[in-house]
């Protein structure tokens, strides 16, 4: 094979297989029929392993993505010739729609814009509401992110069965109520669209939170919120609301690298090394920033990317503009008020108003039962009370954080806290 | 310089569960294995074997074919590399950081005949 690339292991860009994987599922599935997704995943799967056996003594081709096209489309034809001869009905049509389509992948960016369109299609059928929450963040990772069960077990610190056992249910659901792969419209699209943006911000969300034990994967998940919801805000159907997402998801993606030192100690917000902040995702945080302002309605990612946009656009941590925080909190707080909102905007208070002021807006919230195992609550307390120089009460603040479930540098961090205290 | 039959066995079990991303970390793997041997010139030929059990011929009046051999094991064969190497000790420590192992499977290792590359 002389078009193979032979000596070096680098040309295959990163994650490659993982999109692909998503990519290939997808395209498959609007050729089978959403009833199918098992099979789509069977197929693709089999080409992956199939480059597995074959690349190291051939070379990487020329085109991986094509070749690995390739396999799984004729593994798809295989598969529904051996069903048809079982006698399985219905899937017949669906070899000729295969062999119908061109193979053309890569010859053109037709192909390309097809297979966005796949992957778009399989996001929003992926978050219809008809299927649990839980169920719809699992299912796009498998099918649209190309994770593994275990992979997304990894993640969300669950078991391999739960999840698996999610996922089939997630596809029988899909079957049963025959949602289809089609763009849904109208009022349907909206609330699906909806759905899609809140599986995007859990799946940030869920890799933001504190690194634990498997930093990687996390990361990952991040990486994969970021391409979804950029896939999703550049489409025919992307939405104000989805610039506004994506460019809160580049900002605080943006300052992963600075979040830890070297030492692996966290470092907050403020005492953060600027320079460590990857600018091309600041970059990208910008410019969807500034598309996001079309249309009348603002969201509450709107919100939240400006308040990330403003931490972004200091220049040092000491030129913050506060007011400008604290008044979009303001409008956090009317839009989508929540606990964790109003402990946030406590925090800007204390910026603008002093600690006495953001302790007096903490206090109601020391009621709330949903902060009851939150540690950043008391966290926050402490901070604040050993600014006033209430070193007693700051420390009995920290003592409670620690007593709450929080990650392993988090955990340092509030232990160095309470010794300044004492 | 003599040549060595590398004889790479796989157990297709151990790949089932691999993640697409895992998938792609184990070609990667094998790429630079086989890319060393590659740029250290010694390498001759590298094919896959196709994945059936193969055919075998006996019979001295009657040739009879069958399908096979199955071995014992899990294990089948996968493909060979075929490469110079000045003795069996380079030769196996070519294959000792064959991607393959790492994967639960092995590598054989044959010379080739000398008297048989004279002609």
């Amino acid at each position: 094979m002389n078009d193979a690339v032979l000596a070096t292991p680098d040309v295959l860009v990163d994650h490659l297989f993982r999109n692909r994987a998503g990519q290939m599922v997808a395209y498959l599935t609007r050729l089978l029929g959403p009833e199918h997704i098992d099979l789509a995943e069977e197929v693709v799967q089999e080409a992956l392993l199939k480059a597995l056996q074959n690349w190291p003594y051939s070379g990487i081709p020329q085109n991986p993505a094509g070749w690995l096209f390739r396999v799984a489309r004729n593994a798809a034809l295989d598969a529904i010739r051996h069903r048809t001869l079982a006698g399985e009905k219905n899937v017949e049509f669906a070899a000729e729609r295969i062999r119908d389509v061109e193979a053309a992948v890569g010859d053109g960016t037709h192909i390309e814009d097809q297979l966005r369109d796949d992957e778009l299609r399989m996001v929003l059928m992926c978050c219809h509401p008809a299927l649990p929450r839980d169920a719809r963040v699992a299912l796009s990772l498998k099918t649209v992110g190309g994770f593994s069960t275990r992979e997304i077990a990894r993640a969300f610190l669950s078991d391999e069965p739960t999840i698996a056992q999610r996922l089939v249910r997630a596809k029988r659901q899909i079957r049963e109520s025959a949602i289809a792969f089609e763009l849904p419209l109208g009022d349907d699209l909206a609330l699906r669209l909806d759905s899609a943006l809140e599986v995007i911000y859990l799946m940030f969300n869920e890799g933001y939170a504190a690194q634990s034990g498997e930093g990687l994967v996390r990361q990952d998940l991040c990486g994969e919120a970021l391409r979804l919801g950029r896939l999703l805000a550049k489409s025919s159907v992307g939405t104000p609301q989805a610039h506004a997402l994506v460019a809160l998801i580049a900002f605080q993606a943006a300052r992963l690298p600075a979040r830890v030192d070297s030492a692996g100690e966290l470092v907050l917000l403020e005492d953060q090394d600027r320079t460590l902040w990857d600018q091309k995702l600041v970059a990208l945080g910008f410019h969807h920033f500034s598309q996001c302002a079309e249309g009348a309605h603002m969201s509450a990612y709107h919100v939240q990317a400006a308040i990330a946009a403003v931490y972004a656009g200091a220049q040092q941590s000491t030129h913050i503009d506060w007011p400008a925080i604290l008044s979009l909190y303001d409008r956090l707080m009317e839009i989508s008020p929540s606990p964790v909102v109003a402990l946030n905007r406590a925090v800007a208070i204390a910026k603008v108003e002093g600690p006495q002021a953001a302790l007096a807006a903490l206090r109601p919230l020391a009621e709330d039962r949903s902060l009851r195992n939150y540690h950043l609550l008391p966290a926050v307390q402490g901070r604040l009370l050993l600014n006033l120089g209430d070193h007693e009460a700051a420390a009995d603040c920290f003592r409670q954080a620690l007593e709450r479930p929080c990650s392993e540098p988090e955990k340092r961090f509030l232990q160095r806290k309470l010794r300044t205290c004492m | 310089m003599p040549s060595y039959m590398l004889l790479l066995y796989n157990d297709p079990a151990n790949w089932q569960n691999m993640s697409p991303e895992d998938i792609q970390k184990a070609i990667q793997k094998f790429m630079a294995w086989g890319g060393k041997l590659r740029t250290s010139g010694i390498h001759l030929a590298s094919h896959k074997l196709a994945d059936d059990a193969g055919k075998v011929i006996r019979g001295r009046s009657q040739v009879r074919v069958t399908d096979g051999p199955y071995s014992e094991t899990k294990e089948v064969l996968g493909g060979y590399y075929l490469i110079k190497a000045a003795n069996y000790n380079e030769a196996v420590e070519r294959s000792r950081d064959c991607p393959a192992l790492e994967y639960g499977g092995s590598v054989e290792v044959r010379q080739v005949d000398p008297m048989s590359e004279a002609n």
